[in-house]
């Protein structure tokens, strides 16, 4: 496990910045800590909870869904407004015990490349609103899963997801609760377009086309080689696409 | 820093570290329900209710839970009295090992409170955190659905046997057991079993009581002081010499006790396999070598203050190693060039070693030669199984220390105390008589634990340290650095006449026993025990030779090499059946072994002495009535069904049936052996103290049933105390299916000793001939009436008159080892898409003779049935080129959730087998052979393709499907 050196509990987000920014002290926000504190190796760092901050809240404002993120994804899957791809998305990952208390945040911080429910996120284009030294930012889900935004020494307060259309997805996995080989999740908005992206083509979650199958360029590792999960990719997009017909369900 | 929580409802002010986890912090404060399973959060085994849900502690820090609630199930029930929850979960047979009980338990509660009548799909998903490993998750479910009735005010009733009619004799019963509730064992009449009291009824664990409280009970639920802490160095490399070693700036780490490596601790050579005297040869280990020989070999172990300063001292190790080529393959392994893993001196015993070949088996029966030459059609296939570990939940560990006496004490989850004794004692330099091993609860062993794994170093430590000194592996060391199940290249050559009988069987096995022997020969005998047993044929051939490569040690694993073979040898007499367009059940039917036939094979693959004038003779069978009860459950005709075969509205999907036929055997014949003691205690309850080791199995109970069915008193009044090296009668272990047959016997003797001097005791005082006189009740009887109780007959005979201890003791060895019979039947589904195997059903129709204790019994099969899915369908070790495990974590090694499973159906079949205590066989190991090869046959079924290694991982199916000319 990384070696936590100090616990912080802030109460204001300027308190919890302010201690994330000291230069000569390495320190990370801590969500719920499931995958902070099982991690290997022993990098020395402070850790910044953020379970007091307020940050706890699913809000909607008109079609917009607001979470904090500190929701568990507890949660977020009994919220009555969650959609319900993304509840079920939700639902696997991990097991009850980690549900009760991994958060959205660390989540979508994390973007393990095999989360189902950022592959979700991503479908639904959801927005982050990351706080850091100049404010906060919101930021496309793509941009900060692809890389192009760092995380380092800011917080990420919510996650905004617009409501409506319809979404599926269709996984690959050993067995029905395993962690899938490929995931394919889809997402039609009310304005008829569709979004898809995958797990365990990439580094992190992404958004595919159906016809750039054929251009991924997939980690393989023993449950699946690169071509496997490029076949895998196609077989599950294709099923996706043919559950979320343009103009909604024949 | 300190935390403020309520702890069970009680305001408590706790110290931690910031880096402590919540598990950590419990533990120490003595809450000792709280277990681990691995660091990371996945075994569930540390979960503890925080605000009312369910958390994994290991994955909390401590500080996380400052100003919030904390449950344990300490916090439950007070003494002597239980929660409707623990009620339940004892009442159902829902605890197995009980090591992960107590989260169960709490996860239970939280659904309870928000919801008093839930379905089964949220008792699952409440359970999901939880990984077991013994129950199958059966027994669980259906003890939160009694908790349910219990807590909304329902009478709940006590669990009874249901008794089916069988469908291939007369005997009354229940004719359509479909409506039979699920928590009831479903058992199989036989007319020839005698009526008994304790014997066949679903009694409560003795244990339970213990388990369900989360009392301590395990290796780890003590505190010593001064207690150090080991970590052991494991090689990075493959293969490697150790050049030089400096340990200097370990030592000189404040906190750091001793550092052991092969330089300063005595080069003694052994074999690790937890075995009977002499072990088999070679002896190819030693405590720390000066060669390395896998990924996760032992270099160098380290004694300090704390964990986090023995992993700290780890690093600061300089090893100099010097980088061997390696080989994994089994058969690249005894190839020409190969690099020569065990190239030292000393290697007497192993078959050549400048080969890698540690042993060469041979068995033949008449002349398989001249038997192909009769047949009239000739089949061979060549199949491959691969690696997969134990995963007991509870890794190995052990806590050694000096007691008052000076004498070396090892509190060790093992299943092989007499054998660890023995097996330590030289290592360490120490006489037997100066060590004690103490066998507490385990929390699975699964074959993992019968071995000499870790005590040689905590034994080693203490005598350097003179300190208490604990070891626990980590789940990834339990992983890599323990025991794993063989892998194996298997090539069965089957000749068959025009009548469809098998004229010629002959079974070619290279089998990888990694870098070391241990149970090599005799896993790999087993393989050839059972590959040639199930059949029939006048012509048999075995041969094997058992390689060594650098991967990680197999071991023994519940079903020690028939797993392996039962695999093979079903997919090919399946695939042989349909080449000659004979119905697949048909075919076994026409060629298995029934009662009378000889276990032919068996006297040159027998572990103990040879003893080739002794053939054992196939003394009881049930399997016919296996595969009709099994046929009928899992509704056998749809296989022929094409609607059903391929769903109209899922045009992905095909549909498929597959059926194994499984023989096992009772104990290691001429060689195991049990012991029992039994003694009377002033009220008239017995104290019985058995060598045997109970791993969850139940042992302690049935041993507890048997006894008090032949002493006349309920199960209640027999106190079990097993397994201290010290206080109990000597027992071989929990192993090759041993403990009901041999220990059993052990106990039923002990018991009739001690029967036959309360009996004398009771004719005196009832003035009446001892052969008169009757136990029942707990009550001497004489025919005319009169009874004495076993209170005056224990004041008697300890205070009174003639003064004596009434006490029995006796042992047991068998020169049988009658087989069990099961019938495996599977329902699968296959995405041809994806190559996705999704198994819809299991139902095994076991005959084990007569059940001592339906519950247990049932529990083993449900629980070896889902551990034997994980070995076909999702289990496997997998590595890097550099042998290096790549998924040494649950999750990536993937082991069934409870909101994934099967079906499940189980029966019990009934044979009264004469030769075992009132009618029993075995039941532990059955289990674990025939889901693999069940599975694999209906996905032929589904979709006509034959796919001959395990496991059924979606890429490989897919392949397979693709392959298709
Ligand atoms: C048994 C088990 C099963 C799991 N299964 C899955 C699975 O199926 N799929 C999957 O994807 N993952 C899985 N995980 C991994 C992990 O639980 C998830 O990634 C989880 O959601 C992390 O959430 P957390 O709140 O616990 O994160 P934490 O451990 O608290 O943090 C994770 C990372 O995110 C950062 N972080 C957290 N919150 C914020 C924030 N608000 N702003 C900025 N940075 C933040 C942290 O600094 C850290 O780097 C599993 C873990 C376990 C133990
Ligand atoms: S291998 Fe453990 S009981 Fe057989």
């Amino acid at each position: 496990m990384v070696t936590i050196r100090a616990y912080h509990r802030p109460t204001t987000l300027a308190a919890a910045l302010e201690l994330l920014a000291r230069p000569d002290v390495e320190a990370i926000p801590l969500g719920g800590g499931t995958e902070i504190n099982g991690l290997p190796g022993r990098v020395p760092s402070e850790v910044v909870d953020l379970q007091a901050l307020g940050l706890a809240d699913i809000s909607r404002d008109g079609a917009t869904l607001d979470v904090g993120s500190m929701v568990t994804l507890r949660d977020f899957i009994e919220h009555e407004w969650t959609p319900p791809l993304l509840r079920d998305l939700a639902r696997r990952e991990g097991p009850n015990t980690i549900r009760n208390v991994a958060t959205l945040g660390g989540v979508v911080a994390t973007a393990d490349p095999e989360s189902g429910l950022v592959a979700g996120l991503l479908a639904y284009s959801a927005v982050v609103s990351i706080a850091g030294a100049s404010g906060i930012e919101n930021v496309v889900l793509t941009d900060l899963v692809g890389g192009g935004k760092g995380l380092v020494g800011s917080i990420i307060t919510s996650v905004q997801i617009a409501l409506g259309g319809d979404g599926t997805f269709e996984a690959t996995a050993r067995t029905p609760a395993d962690t899938p080989i490929v995931l394919v999740a889809g997402h039609r908005s009310d304005d008829d377009s569709l979004l898809l992206a995958a797990t365990g083509v990439a580094a992190t979650p992404v958004l595919i086309e159906p016809d750039g199958i054929e251009d991924l360029r997939p980690p393989p590792d023993f449950r699946g080689s690169a071509d496997y999960r490029r076949h895998l990719a196609g077989v599950l997009a294709a099923r996706v696409v043919g559950r979320l017909p343009e103009g909604g369900p024949a | 820093m300190t935390i403020t929580v309520v702890l069970n409802g009680e305001a408590r002010e706790l110290t931690c570290a910031p880096h402590e986890s919540l598990m950590a912090v419990l533990r120490r404060e003595g809450f000792y329900s709280v277990r681990f399973g691995s660091e990371t959060g996945e075994t569930g085994a540390a979960a503890v209710l925080v605000d009312g849900r369910l958390v994994s502690s290991d994955v909390m820090l401590a500080a996380q839970a400052d100003g919030h609630e904390i449950e344990t199930v300490e916090g439950l029930a007070p003494r002597m009295s239980l929660h409707p929850i623990q009620e339940a979960f004892i009442a159902t047979g829902a605890i197995q090992s009980g090591y992960s009980t107590p989260a169960m338990i709490l996860a239970a509660k939280e659904l309870l409170a928000a919801d008093p009548d839930p379905s089964e799909d949220q008792i699952r998903d409440a359970l999901s955190g939880i990984l077991d490993r013994e129950t199958g998750y059966l027994r669980p479910v259906l003890a939160v659905q009694r908790a349910a009735a219990a807590l909304r005010g329902e009478a709940v009733s006590d669990v009874e046997t249901s008794v089916v009619s069988p469908l291939t004799y007369d005997m009354d019963g229940v004719t359509d057991p479909e409506g039979i509730p699920a928590v009831s064992p479903k058992v199989v009449p036989n007319p020839e079993v005698p009526e008994t009291n304790v014997v066949g009824r679903p009694e409560i664990k003795v244990d339970a009581l213990k388990l369900a409280k989360g009392n301590p009970a395990f290796v780890d639920d003590i505190d010593m002081r001064q207690m150090l802490y080991a970590k052991v160095l494991y090689s990075p490399h493959a293969h490697a010499r150790i050049v030089a070693i400096d340990d200097s700036k370990a030592r000189s780490l404040p906190g750091v006790r001793a550092v052991l490596h092969h330089q300063n601790v005595a080069r003694v050579r052994y074999a690790s396999g937890g075995q009977s005297y002499p072990n088999p040869l070679p002896y190819d280990q030693v405590s720390f070598d000066d060669k390395v020989r896998f990924v996760g070999d032992r270099v160098a172990a380290v004694a300090a203050e704390s964990v986090e300063i023995a992993t700290e001292a780890l690093e600061l190790i300089d090893v100099t190693y010097e980088v061997l080529p390696a080989v994994f393959d089994e058969n690249e392994a005894i190839a020409e060039g190969a690099p020569v893993i065990h190239d030292e001196d000393g290697m007497d015993g192993a078959h050549d070693a400048s080969r890698n070949i540690v042993h060469h088996i041979s068995a033949d029966v008449a002349d398989v030669d001249a038997g192909f030459e009769q047949a009239d059609r000739i089949f061979e296939q060549e199949f491959r199984v691969h690696q997969v570990q134990q995963a007991p939940i509870e890794p190995h560990i052990a806590i050694a220390y000096w007691d008052s006496d000076e004498r070396l004490v090892i509190r060790t989850s093992t299943q092989v105390p007499f054998h660890v004794r023995r097996m330590v004692a030289p290592l360490l330099g120490l006489p037997i008589k100066k060590i004690r091993i103490i066998k507490p609860r385990i929390g699975g062993g699964f074959g993992a634990k019968q071995e000499m794994l870790i005590e040689d170093i905590v034994g080693h430590l203490t005598m350097a340290t003179g300190r208490p000194v604990r070891y626990e592996l980590t789940r990834q060391e339990e992983f890599v650095s323990s025991r794993t199940r063989h892998p194996q290249t298997i090539a069965y050559r089957t000749g068959v006449n025009a009548a469809g009988h098998l004229v010629a069987q002959e079974m070619k096995v290279v089998a990888n026993t990694g870098a070391y022997g241990t149970h090599g020969l005799t896993v790999q005998m087993v393989s050839g025990l059972r590959g040639l047993t199930s059949y029939k044929s006048p012509n048999k051939r075995y041969r094997c030779d058992v390689a060594y490569t650098n991967l990680p040690v197999p071991g023994a694993y519940r079903g020690y090499g028939a797993p392996q073979a039962l695999f093979a040898l079903e997919a090919h007499m399946e695939d042989v059946a349909h080449a000659l367009e004979i119905d697949p059940l048909e075919f076994r039917r026409m060629n298995w072994t029934a009662e009378g036939d000889p276990i032919d094979v068996a006297p040159q693959l027998g572990e103990g002495e040879a003893d080739t004038s002794f053939v054992p003779v196939v003394t009881s069978s049930g399997i016919e009535e296996c595969v009709a009860q099994g046929e009928r459950s899992i509704g056998w005709q749809r296989r022929l069904d094409p609607e059903w075969r391929q769903p109209s509205d899922r045009p992905n999907i095909r549909r498929g049936l597959g059926f194994a036929m499984c023989m096992h055997g009772s104990a290691i014949p001429g060689l195991d052996m049990g012991a029992a003691s039994i003694k009377i205690n002033d009220d008239g309850s017995f104290n019985m103290l058995i060598g045997a080791t109970d791993l969850g199995t139940g042992a302690d109970t049935i041993l507890g049933q048997i006894a008090a069915e032949v002493l006349g008193v309920p199960l209640d009044d027999i106190v079990v105390y097993a397994a201290d090296t010290d206080m109990t009668p000597f027992d071989t272990g929990a192993y090759a299916s041993s403990t009901t047959y041999i220990s059993g016997m052990a106990v039923k003797r002990a018991a009739e000793e001690t029967r036959r001097q309360i009996v004398d005791r009771a004719a005196l005082l009832l003035e009446e001939s001892a052969g008169a006189i009757e136990l029942r009740d707990r009550q001497a009887w004489s025919t005319d009436g009169r009874s004495v109780g076993l209170a005056e007959i224990a004041l008697s005979s300890l205070h009174q008159a003639q003064q004596h201890q009434i006490m029995g003791t006796a042992s047991y060895v068998s020169p049988e080892s009658p087989p069990p019979y099961a019938a495996q039947f599977a329902e699968v589904e296959v995405d041809v898409d994806t190559g996705q195997v999704t198994v819809q059903s299991l139902v095994m129709a076991v005959d084990c003779g007569v059940a001592i204790n339906p519950v247990t019994a049932a529990g083993q099969v449900e629980g070896g049935m889902i551990q034997a899915l994980g070995y076909g369908h999702c289990e496997e070790m997998a590595y890097d080129e550099g042998g290096r495990m790549v998924n040494a974590r649950f999750g990536p090694y993937w082991i069934y959730r409870a909101d994934e499973m099967p079906r499940i159906d189980t029966y019990l079949v009934q044979t009264m087998e004469k030769s075992g205590p009132f009618g029993a066989k075995a039941i532990a190991e059955i289990p674990k052979d025939g889901v693999a090869p069940a599975i694999r046959n209906a996905i032929a079924n589904a979709t006509g393709t034959r796919i001959n290694a395990i496991p059924f991982t979606p890429e490989r199916v897919w392949q397979a499907l693709h392959s298709k000319g």
